[in-house]
């Protein structure tokens, strides 16, 4: 009973702040103390559909899936060698790409930001998207790590000694093998990448406009329809990537 | 005729000792070669090595193509079916399609593993398994096959099924195998010649009948088991295996203090006079303890060793010294 009312008690609480920007993003005429919105409209999604909501969403997706491809790119082949490293030589490999994950974005950003000026990347998508590689890669190094850690490292010697070249083990032994994880890091990284504020913010320079810093304004302004729209939105990558790790748990061997 | 492989002066690090040393050997195409050492002798390292695999320190590898390293127990890819497995060496060298087919089909028959080519690999047993990979580094043809311990992941049964595979191996391909263990009934029935490897160094290369019955010192004799050790004097030792003692009527009277049944053949252990020696019996009709006996030595089994210093292999077999 306890634990029915456990599993009750989380999915009310995961479901309903859903429920409730739902509500939000069409209520209108929602005034204090009615339980529900006088009337509903589509007006916010109207808006999100011409406005610069939709602009600024565009520029995230297209942030997000440059990071999580670029990262990916870079973490694969480290997070192997992190895999391969022994001892001390593992653990401080592991901190260098534990850095960039650990340290505060906003400070992390203020570094970059320092580094990017000279080379006039910031104001660009490019610099954005370059300062979101840095967190993303470093998050991603320690999953592959964990990933060619239990890969059996005899596979690639074998490969290599039936007259394979490095990069022919890389094409048809060690990607195909690890495609399933290459999928969940490209999703990681674009997650990474999806809900960033302060990277954004000091490295956009106000002039790259994200999703996310659009509902931002949007709640500073106090525009809850419009917030709660934006907001929703910001779930739905999350959401798709929750369903497909699930479909994938349930999926026959 | 150029040798498949040829070894000179190879120095291996492995360890934290001072690795292999003045490893040289060569071997012949259509030959099996054996490296014979204890657990922990450096036969892997020096297998590695000669594939390729692990660094060396000094010394030349040379040989005549493609070399192709089959670890103890078999790794196959696991994204891949059996006949992918197969397939693999020939289509990262661009082999056409057609010829793919009929060598992979060919190589699978040759373990006879036809008719599991479309299995992916978590689905055999150890022993498909192994000739799985077996097909696999046979299929490219190489020059020279590396087998690390084939046998030793094997139940006897299986042992003895995968010894055939691989002495078939060379009816319709004509490279060279080294083949590393520390079984000597491995040795004995694989190989054509043997290295045996002591000390970090090889120390003995001859056929296996000949390593067996004329060891080349002391230490190789020991190592090799199954023998008798007795000081003739001050700096001389002869050593004998079990089967050098026999049951003669004029011959030295011992008795039978113990009967030791093993896998290759039971001995008596014989008390002559403080001395104890071990004697091959009829595993059926083996004599009682207590029996007393007469026996002599087979002088074409007896090695003498002179100028022998103090042992330095800890012995698995009875030490005589009268």
């Amino acid at each position: 009973m306890g634990r029915r009312l456990a599993i009750i008690a989380l999915a009310f609480s995961a479901v309903a702040p859903l429920l409730l920007l739902g509500l939000w993003s069409v209520g209108d005429q929602w005034f204090f103390p009615a339980l529900l919105p006088g009337r509903l409209t589509l007006e916010s999604w109207r808006h999100v559909i011409s406005s610069r909501l939709a602009i600024e969403a565009t520029v995230s997706g297209v942030v997000a899936l440059a990071t999580a491809a670029i990262a990916c790119a870079l973490a694969l082949p480290v997070g192997r060698a992190m895999a391969r490293l022994g001892g001390w030589r593992r653990r401080v490999a592991a901190a260098v790409a534990f850095l960039p994950v650990a340290a505060p974005p906003i400070a992390l950003g203020l570094g970059l930001q320092y580094a990017f000026a000279s080379l006039d990347l910031t104001g660009t998508i490019g610099g954005v998207i370059l300062a979101h590689v840095v967190p993303a890669t470093g998050f991603l190094a320690i999953y592959f790590a964990g990933v060619f850690t239990a890969l059996d490292p005899r596979i690639e010697d074998e490969a290599r000694s039936l007259g394979a070249t490095p990069l022919q083990v890389w094409r048809h032994i060690t990607i195909p093998i690890v495609k399933r994880q290459i999928g969940d890091a490209l999703a990681l990284g674009f997650l990474v990448s999806w809900a960033q504020v302060p990277l954004t913010l000091v490295i956009g320079g106000g002039v790259v406009r994200t999703l996310p810093l659009a509902v931002y304004d949007y709640v500073r302004a106090g525009e809850t329809r419009y917030a709660a729209t934006g907001a929703l939105l910001l779930t739905i990558p999350p959401m798709l990537a929750l369903l497909a790790a699930r479909r994938e748990r349930v999926a026959p061997l | 005729m150029e040798p498949a492989l040829l070894v000179q002066g190879l120095a291996v690090p492995f360890g934290a000792g001072p690795g292999l040393r003045d490893v040289t050997f060569d071997v012949a195409a259509g030959e099996r070669f054996v490296v014979l050492g204890a657990s922990g002798a450096g036969k892997t390292s020096l297998l590695r090595a000669l594939a390729g695999l692990s660094p060396v320190t000094d010394g030349t590898i040379a040989v005549s193509g493609a070399a192709i390293y089959l670890h103890q127990t078999p790794v196959l890819f696991p994204h891949l079916t059996v006949y992918e497995n197969v397939a693999f060496p020939l289509r990262i060298r661009h082999r056409p399609e057609s010829e793919i087919d009929s060598r992979v089909r060919a190589a699978l028959a040759s373990v006879q593993m036809s008719g599991l080519a479309p299995r992916m690999p978590r689905t055999l047993s150890g022993g498909q398994a192994h000739r799985v990979a077996l097909a696999r580094a046979v299929v490219a043809r190489p020059a020279l096959l590396l087998l690390d311990e084939p046998l030793a992941s094997l139940d006897p049964t299986l042992r003895e099924d995968m010894r055939r595979t691989i002495l078939g191996l060379q009816t319709d391909w004509d490279g060279a195998m080294v083949i590393v263990t520390h079984d000597l009934d491995e040795m004995s029935a694989l190989a054509d010649r043997v290295a045996v490897l002591l000390d970090r160094r090889i120390a003995q290369i001859a056929s296996p009948a000949e390593v067996l019955s004329r060891p080349a010192s002391l230490a190789v004799a020991r190592f090799l088991g199954h023998m008798n050790e007795m000081r003739m004097s001050a700096d001389t030792v002869a050593v004998f295996p079990p089967s050098a003692v026999r049951p003669q009527a004029d011959g030295r009277r011992a008795r039978v203090v113990a009967l030791r049944p093993r896998v290759r053949g039971t001995t008596a252990v014989l008390a002559l006079g403080d001395a104890r020696v071990e004697m091959a019996v009829d595993p059926l009709e083996p004599p009682a303890v207590g029996d007393e006996l007469c026996v002599a030595f087979d002088p074409r089994g007896v090695v003498l060793f002179q100028n022998v210093e103090t042992p330095s292999v800890p012995m698995s077999s009875t030490r005589i010294v009268s």
